[in-house]
């Protein structure tokens, strides 16, 4: 799975901090840091940027294309600050990103057009976010047509089919893996890629991780293409890179209800367990998953 | 839908040759089960496949509409047994019951009664939506008389009522261009009406004193082309009806039995003397899934509550309630009185107002439109931006409200802090508790002009 | 011939028992959807509680304030007209006068109060703080020491607080009841928290009531689903009964202070809600609705 790191976030006061005094120290640890774990994409938060969308985003693009040659992912809701990003990545850039709401298709996907950038497109449309896995795909089917006909093809769009934290809605996920499988046939050519650590949200904030990690490893199955993830968890990052093919069978295994004695299994190994059989749906998610 | 596109994909010719103006098979697939393109649309369809399909498409509960136009009443098509599992789609019509044994002037009253319970809240209109006239006198004349004052006098649709098929069908045909849902229509009656419910082209309100006579009935109305239909399956108390409607219900969208497939009408009039039991059988039926209830109530007091409890029960899971954009004043606020200011998601407001009022400290609760998303979300897609509320003071004038330059704002919204304090250089913007419940305890001890 | 399509389910909430003696009350221990007598066993009807506050109540209106005017500044009195005039077969002490916002009344005071009450009748009594974490901590530890062995029903058990009340409720004997936000997760993982140490059939699950018009229908749905996940899905974490306390919400209405048939109504229809939702034990404030509600659920 192709993996975009999210760190560099204004939502992190870090950052944030560093980006308002222009300072590039703290950039380049979080830039370094991420590329080093072996992430393929930098995702730039920079948020709606009321005030001075332009500079700010100008700013951030240099500095951090100063530390790295790896391709952007462009994060925010301003179109002037996502334009001003788009002028000056050196490599193909991947807008994050448009929506089938009119207004996001009318003002961000000629954008993908202009600039021949990716474009990330959610499910999301002005009714919301659909409810399940067939409204999901007349949603994004009517979003690919527009896209389309401006001339982008399905090949430069990552469809993102919005994941839910598993603690506000469990049923999504279900919805969401069935969705998955959907994309090939609803849209050749396009990928699929969505926001990881929202799955997580609402939990245990040390718990995290596990969420993450697990199913980043069932949505490589159902065949998922991208994902937006953490630069700076290894575990997830060596899962990925297949240096955990024991954890990646026994999930596998899991997924399948093998039948299997859970208490042979190592602490770690349990955890992966009891995490994939809440995210399949077959126990009711809380905080305290891995207690029962 | 009553088909998922994954299974209508199986059916088809899967040669994506893009005939149909889709991409793929699959595509048609998706628009055919949420409804953007028709079956007509393929092809290459084998007839029998066709009708396979158009028959498993057609959703497990009709549609019925009762009445025309704006007033019309729509019910059916519904998908789940809870509402959390999606939602329910069409709320319930209430009918008032008039009787033609009631004098004249009983019956004006009780149309002009009917006429006024019309209430709003949180921007929804909330009223009554049918009158039952019922042929208690079995007498023609009488029952004409009053259809047509009902008819001439008001714009509601109809349930009409008699037992004497005959009178039934003289008063449809006076008002048939309003499509009166036309009760009882029962195993004896039923040869006879069909002829007229297709004339006519009204809905049949079908009455059997078990599920085996009603399946008869509907059986007989579909075969001959008489396509909706509402069920009475003759509950005599509300433990029944709630019985008989979820059986109703789940033969249709868990068995998927086309015999049943039909919204529901209950009778609490006719159930219960007590006023007090009526609405609450009412209320109960209505939660446990009725697509009609006739009541015999006018008084504002007994039908108030069930227009919200329909509202509240048929409300949108999946979407969040919103309030009215404005500044509200909670226990009477003064030039001193503390402002706070939170985002129009409906329960973030009642629990916070509530909080407010708990506190016993009168206050100005600003409530900016963010289409009913919470602070947070609202803050990144820019609805609750520093700017955004800047604008919002201004536009309800909030600084002439108060003598002081105060403003709380929800604790979650740290970076809103900064952005106000630049956009509004003469305000203390104080950042208040992460939980509504913390509000009184911060109200009291951190306020002080 | 039509075969009706009845469900079963191989489950049973638990049952809970309330008080002690002859008079005790048991609420769950169903098989089934509310009132689905067509289809299950429902061995105990909804328990209707009854709600008598601790101090002069502020702010109700008049209607709601006449069954009980002659007894509203005596806790006992007020016990003992809702048993013997009114019926009421379980009763709500709601210790106010313990709001540390309010008269701040200290825990030992408040457990004097609820002693008395005990002691004057022998009936099936819920507990219940303010939801100020600290303090009702502190009143509940203390109730439960003042009148152990009692089998008092004993709430709110907070996350913030269960660990101090659930260890005073086991020790002495008491049930308790746990407080989620309107959310089936957080009520899951209150409820593994608890079964670490609490017997599970001695807890009561209260996702947090609403009136009609004011979020009804979100207490409504995770109630519904609740039920659902402990009855269908078979999560032995959900299979406690489930508790609305809805006087209180109720009659804080506007809607409620507008005239004596709304207000019964208002509170009667969401209690009647409730109950169809799965709610096993109810709370209300006026005499009319309980009693209405009761006659209309009696099978």
């Amino acid at each position: 799975m192709i993996l975009i790191g999210e760190d560099l976030n204004i939502m992190s006061n870090a950052i944030s901090q560093a980006i308002k005094e222009r300072n590039a120290q703290p950039i380049r640890e979080c830039v370094e840091g991420q590329t080093g774990n072996g992430v393929d994409y930098l995702d730039l938060n920079v948020g709606p940027q009321k005030k001075d969308p332009a500079p700010t985003i100008e700013w951030l693009v240099n500095t951090v294309q100063g530390f790295t040659d790896l391709p952007l992912c462009l994060d925010t809701t301003n179109v002037v600050a996502m334009e001003a990003g788009l002028k000056l990545c050196k490599k193909k850039a991947l807008i994050n990103s448009a929506s089938g709401a009119r207004e996001s298709m009318e003002t961000v996907m000629p954008l993908s057009k202009k600039y021949s950038s990716g474009l990330v497109l959610s499910v999301i449309n002005d009714a919301g976010l659909p409810s399940d896995a067939d409204e999901r795909a007349a949603s994004i089917l009517e979003s690919l047509e527009y896209a389309n006909e401006l001339g982008i093809e399905n090949e430069d769009i990552w469809i993102d089919p919005v994941l839910m934290p598993v603690g506000v809605d469990q049923r999504q996920i279900l919805s969401y893996m069935e969705f998955i499988q959907m994309i090939p046939d609803l849209a050749p050519g396009a990928k699929s890629v969505c926001g990881l650590s929202n799955l997580s949200y609402s939990a245990p904030k040390g718990l995290r991780g596990l969420l993450n990690r697990t199913f980043l490893v069932i949505i490589t199955r159902y065949g998922q293409d991208a994902a937006i993830v953490s630069g700076f968890d290894e575990e997830l990052i060596r899962l990925n890179r297949g240096e955990m093919p024991e954890i990646v069978d026994l999930i596998h295994r899991a997924m399948d209800e093998e039948d299997m004695d859970i208490s042979t299994l190592s602490t770690k190994e349990q955890e992966y367990v009891k995490t994939t059989q809440v995210l399949m749906g077959k126990t009711l998610y809380s905080n305290s998953w891995l207690e029962v | 839908m009553a088909l998922k596109g994954a299974e209508i994909m199986k059916k088809l010719p899967k040669t994506n040759c893009k005939e149909c103006g889709c991409a793929t098979c699959f595509a048609f697939a998706m628009k055919l089960a949420t409804g953007g393109v028709k079956l007509d649309d393929c092809p290459y369809l084998d007839p029998e496949v066709k009708a396979e399909l158009k028959g498993a498409m057609a959703p497990p509960i009709k549609l019925v509409t009762i009445g025309t136009g704006q007033n019309a009443v729509v019910i059916g098509e519904e998908e789940v047994m809870f509402r959390h599992e999606k939602t329910f789609f069409h709320e319930p019509g209430i009918a008032v019951l008039i009787s033609d044994r009631e004098s004249e002037s009983s019956i004006d009253e009780k149309i002009a009664r009917v006429k006024n319970l019309r209430f709003e809240r949180v921007g929804n209109v909330l009223k009554i939506n049918l009158l039952a006239l019922s042929n208690d006198s079995g007498d023609g004349g009488r029952f004409e008389t009053l259809v047509k004052k009902a008819y001439e006098t008001t714009d509601f649709p109809f349930i009409l009522i008699s037992e004497d098929t005959d009178i039934l069908f003289s008063a449809a045909a006076m008002c048939a261009d309003r499509r009166p849902l036309v009760y009882p229509i029962t195993s004896e009656n039923v040869s006879a009406s069909i002829p007229k419910l297709k004339e006519l082209g009204v809905p049949a309100g079908v009455k059997g004193d078990s599920l085996d006579e009603v399946i008869s009935v509907t059986t007989q109305l579909k075969d001959a082309g008489v396509e909706e239909s509402v069920i009475d399956p003759g509950s005599k108390n509300m433990l029944d009806g709630i019985r008989d409607q979820t059986l109703i219900r789940r033969a249709a969208l868990k068995k998927g039995f086309r015999p049943l497939g039909y919204p529901t009408m209950a009778f609490p009039c006719n159930m219960y003397q007590d006023k007090y039991e009526e609405v609450l059988a009412t209320s109960a039926l209505m939660t446990k899934y009725a697509g009609i209830v006739v009541t015999s109530l006018t008084e504002k007091d007994f039908i108030f509550p069930l227009l919200v409890h329909r509202f509240n029960i048929y409300s949108d899971p999946r979407r969040p309630m919103t309030v009215e954009e404005k500044v509200y004043e909670v226990s009477q606020p003064d030039e001193n009185s503390p402002i706070l200011i939170s985002t129009n998601y409906a329960l973030d407001f009642f629990i916070v107002s509530g909080a407010i009022e708990e506190a016993n400290i009168p206050a100005f609760l600003c409530i900016k439109d963010t289409g009913g998303i919470g602070v947070l979300a609202a803050w990144t897609s820019g609805k609750f931006t520093g700017e955004a509320i800047a604008e919002f003071l201004k536009k309800y004038d909030v600084e002439n409200k108060v003598k002081h330059r105060k403003l709380i704002i929800p604790g979650v919204a740290k970076k809103l802090k900064d952005e106000l304090e630049e956009e509004l250089p003469s305000w203390e913007i104080l950042l208040g508790p992460s939980e509504a419940s913390d509000i009184p305890k911060f109200l009291s001890e951190e306020w002080k002009v | 011939m039509f075969q009706a399509p009845l469900e079963k389910y191989p489950v049973n909430i638990r049952e809970v028992i309330l008080g002690l003696g002859e008079k005790a009350k048991k609420i769950g221990g169903e098989n089934t959807f509310p009132l689905h007598f067509f289809e299950g066993f429902l061995p105990n009807p909804p328990g209707l509680g009854l709600e008598v506050l601790d101090m002069q109540p502020e702010n109700w209106p008049t209607w709601a304030l006449d069954p009980f005017e002659d007894v509203v500044s005596d806790p006992v009195g007020w016990a003992k007209k809702g048993v013997e005039e009114y019926g009421a077969e379980i009763l709500c002490l709601r210790l106010l006068s313990t709001d540390p916002m309010g008269m701040d009344v200290a825990p030992e005071e408040a457990a004097k109060t609820v002693r008395k009450v005990v002691d004057s009748l022998n009936i099936p009594l819920i507990v219940l703080g303010t939801g100020a974490e600290d303090k009702d901590s502190k009143v509940l530890t203390e109730v439960a020491r003042e009148c152990s062995g009692k089998n008092l029903l004993l709430g709110p058990a907070l996350k913030g607080n269960y660990q101090e009340i659930a260890k005073a409720a086991l020790e002495h004997g008491h049930a308790i009841v746990a407080q989620a936000s309107m959310d089936a997760n957080l009520t899951k993982e209150l409820n593994i928290a608890l079964c670490k140490f609490f017997p599970p059939e001695r807890i009561v699950v209260d996702p947090t009531s609403s009136a009609l018009g004011y979020g009804m229908e979100y207490t409504f749905s995770i109630i519904e689903s609740i039920k659902q996940f402990g009855l269908v899905d078979k999560d032995n974490m959900m299979q406690m009964p489930i508790f609305a306390d809805i006087g209180i919400e109720c009659w804080r209405t506007k809607e409620a202070k507008e005239s004596k048939d709304q207000g019964v109504l208002w509170e009667a229809t969401t209690g009647m809600t409730f109950l169809l939702a799965g709610a096993n034990l109810v709370v209300l404030r006026h005499p009319e609705a309980l009693r209405l509600i009761k006659n209309m659920i009696s099978n």
